[in-house]
């Protein structure tokens, strides 16, 4: 479904991918693990259009995103949960979740999609007149994540959203992860905690400084004596 | 001096300071959304009142005409002009300084291209509508009141579009956080665009307005953008409710200095509660506010 062939990406002067590759598949929960400053954000990035590669290619269902604007993508099913949520923080929690519907398609069917993350956050709800800025760390994340699913896309990318949470808050939100994907929705996760990634996830990616270095199933990651010692610290 | 000359005073306040909130929610709508400052906004609002002069000296319409071929003007030269010269610099290094270089740049090119066209002498516009309405007393121009309702209706009007429209969702969206705006499909350069168009509309707006009480020439702009400016600064750069409290401030405490001193001190005492602000409490009432 999403291709990422081979690009190459920069800030400024200074390279931040080579050469990457990956591939997500229809109805995957895939994961990106790395460390902090490894590249997994840029890839986000990338992918969504916020940052041009200079070599590869990135395409989803066949449409090379990297070949339009940014704020086009979001119109081919694509939507991006970015680091740090992100969120309007003057705006409503509502009027969060009514810019995710800004798409044309979305736009008309808007209140029910709102109720639908509402059902799936009910926190959502009780906070939809509060402006976004006052949210806790987690209601946020649920408020960025019901922000980006409004649009109905068919992949979401979501760039660690256990980041600063409480572990209990970090399991609902992945529980809820699990339930996009249960719907139909693909899913490219990065992620620092690769112990909670990989229980959801189906095949993973490990990225360092820029490099994709390992893939594969996993449960296979999860066994990895490597991983176990760099990324799980067993 | 009475009763009825304060309370008279402090309507014309109001009616001139309902003008200055319009021109400085450009400025501070512009300001919002692009973290820049139009020096150019004055000379938009020039154009305003040149349009509305040449549309009934030329066709003899009814002034609603005029007013509104000057609106839809600067909105096309708003957005021409964002498209030309401040496209070309977004995103680039020292965003802080160049729009302030180019827009000035404008300004002085619009004065004297006004200047040189149009002439030095001043252009008089006659009122809307003629005659006085006495109210147990106080008497205020219909024009005035006219002013006054045009005004409101525009602000409520536009704070409902940016409020609850899409497009105004999508305004206020790039404003706080222009990427995350982008990942959600909007596209940020129409936003500016359409910003740059509607705040050059607000300007132009006001032109027309305060044409019948003022005179067109190729310099009016430049007091009003300077009051504008101070506004801005009294209600907080960037806030939308701050321009409209700051503009009606401002004109009462002109329309009080008139009275309590001469219409000379008007001014002087602008300048001293800018001042003021700036030393006390120099983020305004509202504070550096988002949009």
């Amino acid at each position: 479904m999403l291709e990422i062939k081979n690009i190459d990406a920069f800030y400024g002067d200074a390279q931040a991918l080579w050469d990457v590759s990956l591939i997500v598949k229809e109805g995957e929960i895939v994961t990106l693990l790395g460390a902090n400053g490894a590249g997994k954000s840029t890839t986000l990035r990338t992918i969504s259009g916020l940052l041009k590669p200079k070599k590869g290619s990135i395409s989803l269902s066949g449409v090379r995103l990297d070949r339009i604007e940014p704020y086009q993508i979001i119109l081919h099913g694509l939507s991006h949960v970015p680091e740090g949520r992100r969120l309007f923080p003057n705006m409503t929690v509502w009027e969060n979740l009514s810019v995710g519907a800004y798409i044309p398609p979305a736009w008309k069917d808007r209140s029910g999609a709102i109720e639908e993350m509402m059902e799936i956050f009910p926190t959502l709800r009780e906070r939809k007149d509060q402006l976004a800025g006052t949210l806790s760390g987690g209601e946020q994340q649920m408020c960025a994540i019901a922000r980006a699913m409004i649009s109905r896309p068919r992949i979401i990318l979501l760039d660690e959203p256990s980041l600063g949470l409480a572990p209990v808050i970090v399991e609902r939100i992945f529980e809820v992860i699990e339930r996009i994907n249960h719907k139909g929705v693909t899913v490219l996760l990065v992620e620092q905690n690769a112990h909670i990634a990989l229980q959801i996830a189906h095949r993973g990616y490990v990225i360092e400084t820029g490099h994709v270095v390992m893939e594969g199933e996993a449960n296979r990651l999860n066994q990895d004596e490597y991983i176990k010692q760099a990324y799980l610290g067993l | 001096m009475n009763l009825q000359l304060i309370v008279e005073q402090m309507l014309n306040g109001m009616v001139l300071g309902s003008m200055y909130a319009l021109v400085a929610s450009g400025l501070t709508l512009i300001w919002g959304t692009m973290k820049m400052l139009n020096f150019a906004h004055g000379e938009l609002y020039m154009i305003g009142g040149y349009v509305l002069y040449f549309v009934l000296l030329l066709f003899g319409v009814h002034p609603f005409w005029g007013v509104l071929l000057a609106v839809l003007i600067a909105f096309a030269l708003g957005v021409l002009m964002e498209r030309t010269i401040l496209h070309p610099l977004l995103d680039k290094p020292g965003w802080d300084v160049s729009p302030i270089v180019v827009t000035l740049g404008v300004s002085i090119f619009l004065q004297n291209f006004a200047l040189k066209v149009w002439g030095e002498r001043f252009k008089n516009v006659p009122y809307f509508i003629e005659g006085t309405m006495d109210l147990s007393g106080f008497r205020i121009a219909y024009q005035r009141i006219l002013i006054l309702i045009v005004a409101a209706t525009v602000m409520v009007g536009f704070w409902l579009y940016v409020k609850r429209s899409r497009f105004g969702m999508a305004l206020r969206a790039t404003a706080q956080d222009r990427e995350a705006a982008t990942i959600l499909g909007i596209d940020s350069h129409r936003i500016y665009l359409m910003t740059f168009g509607i705040s050059s509309a607000l300007a132009a707006l006001a032109a027309t307005m305060l044409a019948p009480l003022f005179l067109v020439n190729p310099w009016m702009g430049i007091p009003l953008l300077l009051k504008a400016f101070i506004v801005v600064v009294l209600g907080g750069l960037g806030s939308f409710g701050g321009a409209i409290l700051g503009g009606f401030l401002l004109g009462c405490i002109e329309s009080l200095a008139i009275v309590f001193l001469s219409s000379e001190w008007k001014d002087v005492a602008a300048f001293l509660v800018l001042i003021g602000f700036l030393v006390f409490k120099p983020a305004g009432f509202f504070g550096t506010k988002e949009w």
